[in-house]
Order: C-alpha cells, then structure tokens, then sequence
C-alpha cells in the first residue's frame, strides 16, 4: 500500500557528498537537479490481487517497487506492505558469481529472508522449474542473462511469498520460459499470493492481472480495469500527429503516403474516439515519377497485432500529390488501441508490404463488452407469460 | 450453518454503516483509528535476536565473501599468514639487529603477536569501508538488513585471524612455555575484539557509502596508527616514553586497539593474565564500539539504496 507517497531523487553527476565538499560548503548542500519519481502516489493493493504496473520509462515503476519493497524510504507518505515480499527487480542481484546455481539459491533464499529447511524443501522444485540441467553446479558467472532469469525467477516464484514485486525482466527469456513464468504467477496467484508487475509487454499484463495502473511523470494517470488501462497507456505513448514510420517501407520508394490524419465529423484531427463515432482516415499520396495504376490501401490491427480490417482501392494514375480518403460512418470499435496503417503502390506489387504509415487509434473504453467489434447488439430478457420485462442496449 | 451470500451481506451492512467501499478501506480505517496497531519496527533492536534471527543469510553472506575473496589463489587463506610474516621479519631485522632498540627474548614472536592482531584490525576496517558500495546491487535491488553486507566482511576476516591464532599458539606455548590458566582468557579478549571491529567496520561502511572519502582517509590513517600501537615494543620502551608517564598512558589507553593487542600478548606470550584495568577496558571498548557503530548505521541507513 502506498498512501500519497512521494519521492524525489537529487540526481547529480558525481553521485555523492564528498568531505571537502562538506568541509568548504558547511554541510550545505549544493542546488541540485531534481527529479520527483512519484508524486502523491496513492496505490492500494489488495491481499491477492494482481496489478500490472505501466508507463513510460522513467514513469517511476521501479520507484513504486523499490518504494513497495522498503528499499527506497519516501520522503513524505507511508509505503506499506505486508507478509513475506519478493522482489525481483534485477536479474542477478545478490547472486554470487563464483557460487554454483544451486548454491545461489541458497543465498537467494537467506536474502529474501527464508531458513535452511524452508529452501532446502524446494530445491528440487526450483532446478526442474528453472530447465538449466547441468548448468545448475556451474558458478552463475558463466550464466547468458536467460539463464540468469531462468534461475532468478524460479527461486522468486518458489518461496512462499505474500506479496511478490517483478519489474521489467521476464522479456529476457525465451518465449516458452515467459509463457511458462507467466503460468507460475497466475498459480501462486491462484494461491493468494498479492502480485505487482512491471511490463512493457500488454500480453503478459493481460494474461496475469485483472488491474493496470499508468503511471505519467510520477503520477498515477489511469487506475482500473486491464483493457482500459492498456488503452490509456498506449494513448501517453501515442505516436505523433500525422503517424509514423511503420517500418514496413514501399517496395521502390516510388509512391509514399506523406501524410496521414484521422478527422473526426467536424474534420478536425483527433486521436482518440468514441465507438460509434464518425472517423475520416485521410492521407496525401506522392509519386516520385507518373504512376499508372495506383492502389491505396488500409489496414487496422489491434494492439495483439491481430488484423481486425483491411481494404484497399484503386487510385488510377497519379503525378504529383493526391488526396484518399476513407470514411467510416460509425466507428465499430470497442475500447482499445488500434494501429492504422496506409500505403500506396502499383498494383502489381505484393500486397501487404507496402503500408509504410502507421497513426494510432484508440477508441475510449465503454463500460460492457469486451474484445474488438462493436456489434451494437441489445439484450432483452423475457418472462415467457408476462413478456418483456427488462432490456438494455450493449454496446 | 452459514451461507456464502449470509457472510457477504453482513459484510456488505458492515461496509455500508461504515461508509467503506470494500474490504481494503476497511483495513485502512482499523490502522488508522488504532484499531490495529502496525508492529513497529524497534529503532535499536538487540544484536543478539537479531544475529540469531538472520543467522542463516549471514551464514550465506560470509560463505559468498570467503569465495569471492580466494578464489583462483593457489595459497588462499594462507596469504594473510604472509603479509604479517614479511613483516615480522623485517620488524624483528630493524629493531633487534639494526637498531638494536628491542632487548626482548624471541622479539619475532614478540612481534608476531601484535601484527597478528593489528592485521586482522586494519584489514577489517579497509575490507568493510567499501562493502556497502560494491554491493550496490544488492542494496538497490533487494530487502534485507544491510548490516549484514560489513559484518560478513568483517566475519571473514575474522576467521583468518581465528586461523592465524590457531597457528601462532602453539608455537608461543612451545617457545616462551607460556602455558597458563589465562590462556582462557583468550575467547574473551577475541570476543571483545571482533565487537570493536565489528561495530568500527559498520560505522566506516555506512560512512563511505555517505563519504566517498571515508576509505582513503582510512587507509591513510591506518599506518601512523600502526606505529603509535605498541607492535613492535611494549609501551613503556618506546622511545621518549620513559621518562613521561602522560605519554606511556595516552600510548596505552589513548588508542583502543593498544590494549588489545597488549592483553594478546600477555596471555600469548608472557603467559599472564592482563590487569583487571585491561579486561575491563576490553570489555567497555568492545561493547561501546559495537553499539555506537550500529546506532551510527541504522541512523544512516536509510537513504542507501539511492546513494550506493
């Protein structure tokens, strides 16, 4: 629990206070550059719970941990927290590079503050979890970083803990080892233990947690439910006005999409939309030399990357600079975040590698129904005698 | 028999009187009208419960620092047998054959004594006083009482000096037949000894970690202390000591590690028991060092995941 926790951090060049300095300034310390890791961060989780942590870098994730964790004091606020806490917010900290895997567990065990017996129990458990094999009497000097979160994460997610704290290092392992990680925390989970995780990876926050807070600059800026949460984070990441670099460039450099915007009904350029709504994806088409049979097309993903619609149109011939655009009467989105990507070419290039621009689009949360399209559905619920007696529109 | 649904809807009423939203509000509200007492955390707890309580990390601790420390060393421990040896013979070649101040019997035995102890000293304090910094890692990114990243140092420093002793002793028995009943007092002195250090070496860690300058200023102090410790003559025949009492004194009771190393030597090789003002001294250094070095720790303590 973090009650209005603040932290800031004086951050300077040199690190620390040097005697000389203390002798010719008197103790006064000199104006240094601040920087408030959190500010007022009131964060209550509950025994059990699971919440995913998210925000830009520098957001102050790792303080909230550390903050959590009683590594860092507040300066002002109160940060509680209650049972047996493990943290892992580095690979590695605390490992003795000469000891063996094993004997790490050991002294990984003692850190977090576990007996003899109480690790020996689980040994086993966390060498066959952790699939280094032979590896495992190797001193950990010799460890890739997958082997170290390998071992790292199966000695975390052994010991009995009531509140573990994960920052950002399940991405260093392989994706089996990550699918495998992320079904051992939904089983202590499961077991009651009170989950915090930072990641960069949506997946893993919406396979694991039922709650995601956004941290802005020290702020809690969105505090609720997975879907919605993810949303808003990805709209504080947002790409800039007129979209981006998809990294998907055109095959000859011959036709580009120099601009891209989404208007809403006034036609004016907006970002973020409700279901429903009224969007106009427009872009600016430019041939470097006379092109004949042009194909404009347009394709939206969600945030999983999965395609959710995709069209395309012919152009004809184009010298110069055209104008395309793409009207949907009533955005059929539900809450999320969209990637929606353009592109131009001759139309006997290969599809789907062409859609060199890419703008974001989220569409805002609404409070019933889940996944990607808004199928504009109503429930009614009828007694079979009396008929209807209750009804409401879903979205 | 109760029902689910009867518990939550008293839960529910509960909730309801108390203008609460959910459970979470309500564990709130019992820690802040003291319904709930938080169990503090002691400003100063007991070294002893608290060693027993971690026996087990410090155990893991020291077991880390002894590998890290001889490691890939064809001698390993033994080379801290070294370094007092090479001294002692050129202590024992300058003082008894050049200078010829020393008329002691056995002088390298005289000498081996004193370095023992002063080796084990100063190489404690110079091995804790950049602990905490070279652990940063650990400090930064895990909980745990961090006293026990200087103490381990220290520890291990301990144990070669235990190995030194271990070998010094019967020798001294066979050459100066010194042994007595005060031999016994040996466990003692060692005991007060490592609380001197210990408390010494969590007050320079904690200090560095501050300080950046702690470690260099230690390293530069550390070797006209050397010489102002009566190593290589007793107190009284140093020179200039002689006819000025004040100076023999402040020699002897001025410098904390002095008694020490005079109380080893009486019970190592003069075979006698200290005075009654030595143990006592021991005793009061050893204590008062230990508990001024954790008070000094646990109040600097708190900022040092973010300035290590």
């Amino acid at each position: 629990m973090l009650d209005g926790a603040t932290r800031s951090f004086h951050v300077r060049r040199d690190r620390s206070r040097t005697l000389k300095e203390l002798a010719v300034r008197g103790g006064r310390r000199r104006a240094q550059a601040t920087v408030n890791a959190l500010r007022d961060v009131n964060l209550r989780v509950g025994p059990g719970e699971a919440v995913g942590l998210v925000g830009r870098n520098g957001a102050g994730k790792s303080s909230t941990l550390a903050c959590l964790a009683g590594i860092v004091p507040l300066d002002s606020g109160r940060a509680e927290c209650g049972g047996r806490v493990v943290t892992l917010l580095e690979l590695g900290a605390g490992f003795g590079t000469d000891f063996s895997g094993r004997e790490n567990i050991y002294l990984n065990g003692a850190l977090h503050g576990f007996e003899r017996d109480e690790i020996e129990a689980r040994v086993a458990d966390i060498v066959a979890f952790s699939e280094l094999g032979e590896f495992i009497d190797l001193p950990v000097r010799v460890y890739s970083s997958g082997m170290y979160l390998r071992l790292g994460f199966s000695i975390a997610a052994h010991l009995d803990a009531d509140v573990m704290l994960i920052d950002e290092i399940l991405a260093v392992g392989d994706e089996s080892f990550q699918r495998k990680c992320l079904a051992r925390i939904s089983e202590r989970m499961a077991a009651g233990t009170t989950m915090v995780l930072v990641s960069h990876d949506p997946s893993a926050i919406e396979r694991v947690c039922r709650r995601v807070v956004v941290l802005d600059a020290g702020r809690v800026a969105f505090d609720g439910g997975v879907a919605e949460g993810l949303a808003a984070h990805h709209r504080l990441l947002g790409t800039v006005e007129g979209g981006s670099r998809s990294g998907r460039p055109g095959p000859g450099g011959q036709l580009d999409v120099v601009e891209l915007d989404l208007l809403d009904a006034l036609g004016s350029p907006r970002r973020v939309f409700r279901p429903q709504e009224a969007v106009q994806v427009r872009m600016a088409i430019r041939a470097a030399s006379p092109a004949d049979r042009v194909v404009a097309a347009l394709e939206v993903r969600d945030g999983r990357g999965e395609m959710c619609f995709r069209s395309d149109t012919a152009v004809g011939a184009v010298d110069g600079t055209v104008e395309v655009s793409f009207a949907v009467e009533a955005l059929a989105l539900l809450g999320g975040d969209y990637d929606v990507a353009v592109g131009a070419a001759e139309q006997d290039a290969p599809a789907g590698t062409w859609l060199d621009r890419v703008a974001r689009l989220s569409v805002t949360p609404v409070s019933d129904g889940e996944g990607v399209a808004d199928l504009r559905g109503a429930w009614t619920v009828g007694d079979r005698e009396a008929g209807v007696v209750a009804g409401g529109r879903s979205a | 028999m109760l029902g689910e649904n009867t518990i939550k809807t008293h839960v529910a009423h509960v909730l309801g009187k108390l203008g609460l939203r959910d459970r979470v509000q309500a564990v709130v509200v019992a820690y802040e009208t003291g319904l709930v007492a938080p169990e503090p955390r002691p400003p100063f707890d007991a070294i002893l419960p608290c060693v027993l309580r971690y026996r087990f990390l410090f155990e893991q601790m020291v077991r880390r620092e002894l590998r890290q420390k001889y490691k890939g060393s064809a001698l390993g421990v033994l080379w801290y047998l070294v370094n007092p040896l090479v001294l002692m013979g050129a202590y024992a070649l300058v003082f008894s054959v050049l200078l010829r101040v020393a008329d002691i019997p056995d002088y390298p035995l005289f000498l081996l004594v004193g370095l023992i102890v002063w080796v084990f000293f100063s190489q404690a304090l110079l091995a804790a006083a950049p602990s905490l910094v070279t652990n940063a890692s650990l400090v930064r990114k895990v909980r745990f009482p961090r006293e026990a990243i200087p103490a381990s140092v220290a520890t291990v420093q301990l144990v070669t000096f235990i190995v030194m002793l271990a070998l010094v002793l019967p020798v001294a028995l066979i050459v100066r037949d010194s042994l007595d009943p005060a031999l016994a007092l040996l466990v003692p002195i060692v005991v007060a000894l490592f609380a001197l250090v210990l408390g010494l070496s969590l007050a320079v860690a904690v200090l560095h970690a501050h300080f950046r300058d702690v470690e260099p200023v230690l390293g530069a102090a550390l070797l006209p202390w050397f010489f102002l410790t009566p190593i290589f003559l007793p107190v009284e025949d140093m020179p200039g000591v002689g006819s000025r009492r004040w100076l023999g004194d402040l020699l002897e009771w001025g410098n904390p590690v002095a008694p020490f190393v005079s109380a080893v030597r009486d019970v190592l090789f003069a075979g006698q028991a200290p005075s009654g003002a030595h143990l006592l001294y021991l005793a009061a250094a050893g204590a008062g060092a230990l508990v001024l070095g954790l008070l000094l720790f646990r109040r600097m303590e708190r900022d040092l995941a973010v300035i290590v």
